[in-house]
């Protein structure tokens, strides 16, 4: 039996050695680039600006975000650790040169795109596309294709690239931009509010159900580039809508910012359900390489009845930096927070939310499930604050880690806040291992160990998953068990 | 199907099995009795190949092949199949899930092709009529919040669904009432075949009423002390423990 | 050779230095986020607060008691004094501005029967020094009574392998007075530490507990109650270091605040890589009376080991309505049946502590806050 352990040991070594090989996604796309210079200055900010033929409020307002900027200074609290970043060292805009007049039809597109996005999985053709999913995808900077606008149009639902809808839709994303995420907010989103390029702009009229899920795919190509997308989705009184995203990025050496800053409003009695699948680069087995993901996301459930809710399945990225956040105004509104963060090798992910009760009979629900493995840290960090007003406001807090190996670590630290005596919140955090009973129990059925732990894992994960929609939750289930590819010896 | 010679483990440095040999023929089912402490669930691990059991000494041959050196998923996929006195719980697996997962794992180990979920399904199905699981316990998380019968009569259901050579059930009879008792035993005597063996680990006799062995072993300290046909299960429910270990010393 | 009282002065210039470089703690510091001295109090009144007084009505028997104001002090006390200390600056600014000091010791495999009061009769900087040597046992039981505007004590411990602590504060309600208590303490080999108290508020006041289990089987049982009225504050802090593997902690907090009042709990466990069965449960319950009360609560964990068992729970609301409705409709009136809903909230925290006199006592004191809890504003 010791022989066996030792072949299996052997076979978990080789699993490791392989496990750069498995990000099936790092692959680049070899096309030629239009690019803003190096660094980061008033003129990339203008320069930004004039590629998208913005009106003058939008430079301005972006140039007022890039001077106080200047005047900030990094967040550190978080626990993530890594190497200063010069923000002077990279590139702010990139997009294909063949995409310099955005295409009109699919058939304008750049066949290296669409053979990029095809390799991904995602086949921009509208009618190879999965029924009822439209997809946004945004390549480094720009957008490059949007589908079945024609389709959500006819029901009157805005989704485009919000380049676009500064351009044609100014008044609506003037009256909301910045609203929910204030352009000061904090060091990154302060930074993408001067130099966001790209992202989605959605808008639901009153009363409408959006005919289909919404997505936005996002890919990192060109190298020494950040990408800042921006996202602005409001949804007018009692409609709903539900939008998934997706990102992933080239095996690089070298570390790339992702720095993005999404918006939702939900008005009187909406409803916007808000999914992600995070698998950017994480980097390779010796910590090398992968996506910085500093990212702002907020959401503002502003009129009575509104209900927001979070899921988010965060996978990649040697560094997640990351908590979707409602802010619950209206009365009787709702917002939830369903996470799955997977950290293997040497990621860090320092991820969670803030459930902020303001108006009366307010309700929130999250339920974290953190997985930590190899060397990588996996830290939830969470706030649930009820103000004064807030009368019955209710949350209820599920917090659970599992650690798989003895040099990764897993943290908590929740912070529960109440200044309304008739709510209440409560709040359960656990941790705890892969029990060597459950593993056995498994291989005894005849499963093999690294798959067993798949399958412990997302029954682990499993009330988080339920919230994906079907086709993404075979997916995330899948990411799960790749993700955690070589973590058992 | 399976020999076991002179065979001692030790766990945590400590000694458990101390030469035990034993031989089960294709078709056969052997009792194993013995009293708490007397290395019970340990040959049934070591058989299944638990980590932290080590083989000091001897051979375990299954089918002809050392059976010491496989991992446990080759074990199973080869057919050995441990009934388990505590099934272990896994959280927000689906029992379906866990059943389809295993069942295709170990066909894919033997290069056979995988079945499909209906097909999974429908073989489940069947099975789980014979044993009186209800639907509703497919649809559960493995285990969890199951009755000390619900968990047995699942354990019988795998078995029944994966068709092992050889069956090792170590006290399954253990938490059950009567009902569930027979229950179960139905379901392995329905298990019977001439080229599937079965060991049965028990404390007590009542098990062997309804699950009739070809022979009987009584284990001690580490080492089989007496042998026998099925008779041997009444003498030793009628004279106790001590006195047969107390003859045989 | 340097004199004791050389090494004193330099210690205490040096703390007093550190105090001035670093100022008051304030809401932006993260320890410090929900217990703003800055605002409560001046620098310049914790510089000039002097030292505090114990009276010390009986020394039980096994016991030394130490005053460390004298100019000799034994091996075993220099041998500790001032070197189990944490990094807080209200303990530079304890040192700096607190003369002499107390040390106890029991010494190996004593058990001291009798418990030893400390009472606080006037406020100020204090230092306590605690060595418990191998098998000893002590039951400490301090009360400070004194309202005076500030009380800062800071605590260093030793427990040696098998030394048992148990530790009471009483702190009665002193609205005017701020008071900080940081307690330091190493547990060796299954040495066990029980911290208890009830803190009935003062206008800032903070407990803190910092333990670091250094051996296997070493144990930390906290609990404590805290009654709050009018416009109080109470900050339970702790942070546990499960240093060593097979070390267990559990801790249990209730926090009851009426009027403005504001209850704190902030727990952080830390389990050391390596330091595998740690076993840590973490507790923390807010109950708010007052329609203008708050609570904080941050149970927090940083696990380094996979072998573990970890949990917390936290939770803050109103009494139950429905139990209430229950106990009504068998008659009770409603605040009957508050109080006793709210006696079950506290009395398993309560519990926790052995001396069934002292029990009674605490209960005694809680009934009286909750009077004023109870009432509105």
């Amino acid at each position: 039996m010791a022989a066996a352990n030792e072949t299996r040991k052997a076979e978990t070594k080789l699993a490791v050695a392989e496990l750069g090989e498995k990000y099936k996604y790092g692959f680049v796309t070899d096309i030629e680039m239009e690019r803003a210079p190096k660094g980061l200055s008033e003129d990339t900010v203008r320069f930004i600006s004039a590629k998208k033929s913005e009106p003058e409020w939008m430079l301005q307002w972006r140039l007022g975000a890039f001077r106080r900027w200047q005047e900030m200074r990094e967040p550190n609290w978080a626990r993530v650790h890594y190497q200063k970043i010069d923000y002077q060292d990279s590139y702010y805009y990139a997009a294909p040169k063949s995409q310099s007049n955005k295409p009109q039809s699919l058939d304008e597109i750049d066949p290296k795109i669409l053979e990029t996005y095809k390799k991904l999985g995602i086949p921009l053709h509208e009618q190879m596309l999965l029924a009822g999913v439209a997809v946004d995808a945004v390549f480094d900077s720009v957008s490059v294709a949007t589908t079945f606008k024609a389709k959500l149009n006819e029901a009157g639902v805005i989704f485009c690239p919000i380049s676009e809808a500064i351009r044609d839709h100014g008044e609506l994303v003037r009256k909301y931009l910045g609203t929910v995420v204030p352009v000061t907010d904090n060091f990154f989103a302060t930074l993408n509010s001067a130099v966001f390029s790209d992202g989605t702009f959605v808008y639901v009229p009153k009363g409408v159900r959006c005919p289909m899920e919404l997505s936005t795919y996002f890919r990192i190509n060109a190298q020494d580039t950040g990408q800042f997308e921006r996202t602005l989705i409001i949804a007018d009184e009692g409609s709903y809508v539900s939008y998934l995203e997706g990102c992933t990025a080239p095996k690089r050496d070298e570390n790339q910012l992702h720095a993005a800053v999404v918006e939702l409003v939900a008005l009187e009695g909406a409803e916007i359900k808000y999914s992600t699948v995070q698998n950017w680069y994480p980097g390779d087995e010796d910590g090398k390489g992968g996506i910085y993901n500093f990212v702002t996301k907020r959401g503002d459930c502003r009129g009575n009845r509104s209900k927001i809710s979070w899921t988010q399945v965060e996978t990649g990225s040697a560094i997640t930096w990351k908590y979707p956040s409602c802010i619950l105004r209206g009365d009787d509104s709702v917002g939830e927070f369903y996470s799955i963060a997977i950290t293997n090798n040497y990621q860090q992910a320092d991820t969670g939310t803030k459930m902020t009760h303001l108006g009366k009979n307010t309700r929130s629900r999250i339920i974290s499930k953190g997985i930590s493995a190899g060397r990588a840290q996996n830290t939830y960090r969470g706030l649930v604050s009820v103000h004064p007003r807030a009368e019955n406001a209710r949350n209820y807090t599920q917090c659970d880690s599992l650690l798989i190996g003895a040099q990764c670590g897993a943290h908590t630290v929740p912070y529960i806040e109440s200044r309304n005596r008739s709510s209440r919140i409560e709040h359960e955090a656990t941790t705890s291992k892969i029990a060597e009973d459950q593993l056995f129990y498994c291989t005894q059925r005849g499963i093999p160990a690294e798959e067993a732990v798949a399958l412990i894992v997302n029954g682990f994960c499993r009330e988080v998953l339920q919230q994906l929609p079907m086709e993404f939750a075979v997916e995330a289930q899948k990411l799960v068990g790749i993700s955690l590819e070589g973590s058992v010896g | 199907m399976l020999e076991i010679k002179n065979l001692h483990v030790a766990v945590g440095g400590q000694e458990i099995l101390k030469g035990l040999t034993l031989s089960i023929a294709d078709g056969e089912v052997h009792a194993i009795m013995g009293p708490n402490g007397s290395g019970k669930s340990t040959l049934s691990y070591v058989l299944a190949g638990r980590e932290g059991y080590e083989i000091t000494q001897g051979s375990v041959l299954y089918r002809g092949q050392d059976l010491t050196t496989m991992a446990p998923e080759e074990r199973a996929a080869q057919g050995v199949f441990l009934a388990m006195q505590y099934p272990v719980e896994i959280p927000g697996v689906t029992t379906m899930t866990f059943l389809k997962t295993a069942l295709n794992a170990q066909r894919r180990a033997r290069g056979e092709k995988e079945v499909d979920a209906v097909g999974v399904l429908k073989l489940v199905r069947e099975k789980a009529k014979a044993l009186n699981v209800p639907e509703e316990m497919l649809k559960r998380a493995l285990n969890v919040g199951f009755s000390g019968g619900e968990k047995k009569r699942l354990e019988i259901l795998q078995a029944a669904v994966f068709q092992p050579s050889l069956a090792i059930l170590d006290e399954t009879d253990s938490g059950l009432d009567i009902d569930a008792l027979k229950l179960v035993a139905q379901g392995v005597n329905a298990l019977r075949a001439p080229d599937r063996a079965m060991l049965v680990i028990t404390h007590y006799q009542r098990l062997l009423n309804y699950i009739v062995p070809d022979r009987v072993h009584v284990l001690s300290a580490g080492r089989i002390i007496k042998e026998g046909g099925k008779e041997l299960a009444l003498e030793l429910e009628a004279r106790g423990y001590a006195q047969i270990i107390k003859d045989a010393a | 050779m340097t004199s004791l009282a050389m090494l004193r002065a330099d210690e205490r210039a040096k703390a007093g230095e550190a105090f001035a470089a670093r100022g008051l703690p304030h809401r932006r510091i993260e320890e410090w986020k929900y217990s703003d001295l800055r605002n409560t109090i001046g620098a310049n009144d914790v510089s000039a607060a002097g030292s505090v007084a114990w009276s010390l009505p009986h020394t039980p028997q096994g016991l030394e008691v130490l005053d460390l104001s004298q100019d000799e002090i034994p091996g075993w006390a220099r041998a500790h004094w001032g070197k189990l200390r944490g990094q807080g600056v209200m303990e530079d600014a304890a040192i700096a501005f607190s003369t002499g000091g107390l040390a106890l010791r029991v010494p190996k495999g004593t058990a001291v029967r009798e418990p030893f009061h400390m009472n606080l009769i006037a406020g100020g900087h204090g230092r306590v020094l605690i060595v418990l040597e191998e098998g000893a046992s002590l039951t400490l039981v301090e009360t400070h009574d004194a309202s005076q505007a500030l009380v800062n004590i800071e605590y260093e411990i030793a427990l040696g392998a098998n030394a048992t602590l148990q530790h009471i504060r009483r702190m009665p309600n002193a609205a005017d007075a701020v008071r900080v208590g940081t307690v330091s303490a190493t547990l060796a080999k299954s040495a066990c530490y029980r911290g208890h108290f009830a803190d009935f508020g003062s206008k800032l006041s903070r407990l803190e507990t910092n333990l670091t289990l250094d051996g296997a089987g070493a144990e930390a049982k906290l609990s404590g109650v805290a009654v709050l009225a009018g416009k109080t504050h109470a900050d339970v802090t702790t942070h546990i270091k499960h240093a060593a593997g097979d070390t267990a902690s559990t801790q249990l907090f209730k926090l009851v605040a009426g009027g403005q009042a504001r209850g704190v709990y902030q727990g952080r466990i830390t389990v050391a890589e390596g330091a595998n069965k740690s076993d840590s449960r973490q507790t923390a319950k807010g109950l708010l009376l007052g329609e203008r009360a708050e609570i904080d609560l941050k149970p927090e964990l940083e696990i380094f080991a996979d072998d573990v068992k970890c949990a917390h729970g936290a939770a803050i609301g109103d009494l139950d309505a429905e139990s209430l409705f229950y106990l009504r409709s068998r008659g009770i009136p409603e605040r009957e049946a508050r109080d006793l809903l709210i006696h079950a909230f506290l009395a398993d925290a309560i519990a926790e502590i052995e001396d069934e006199g002292l029990r009674a006592e605490i209960w005694r004191a809680v009934e009286a806050a909750l009077v004023y809890a109870e009432a509105a504003p």
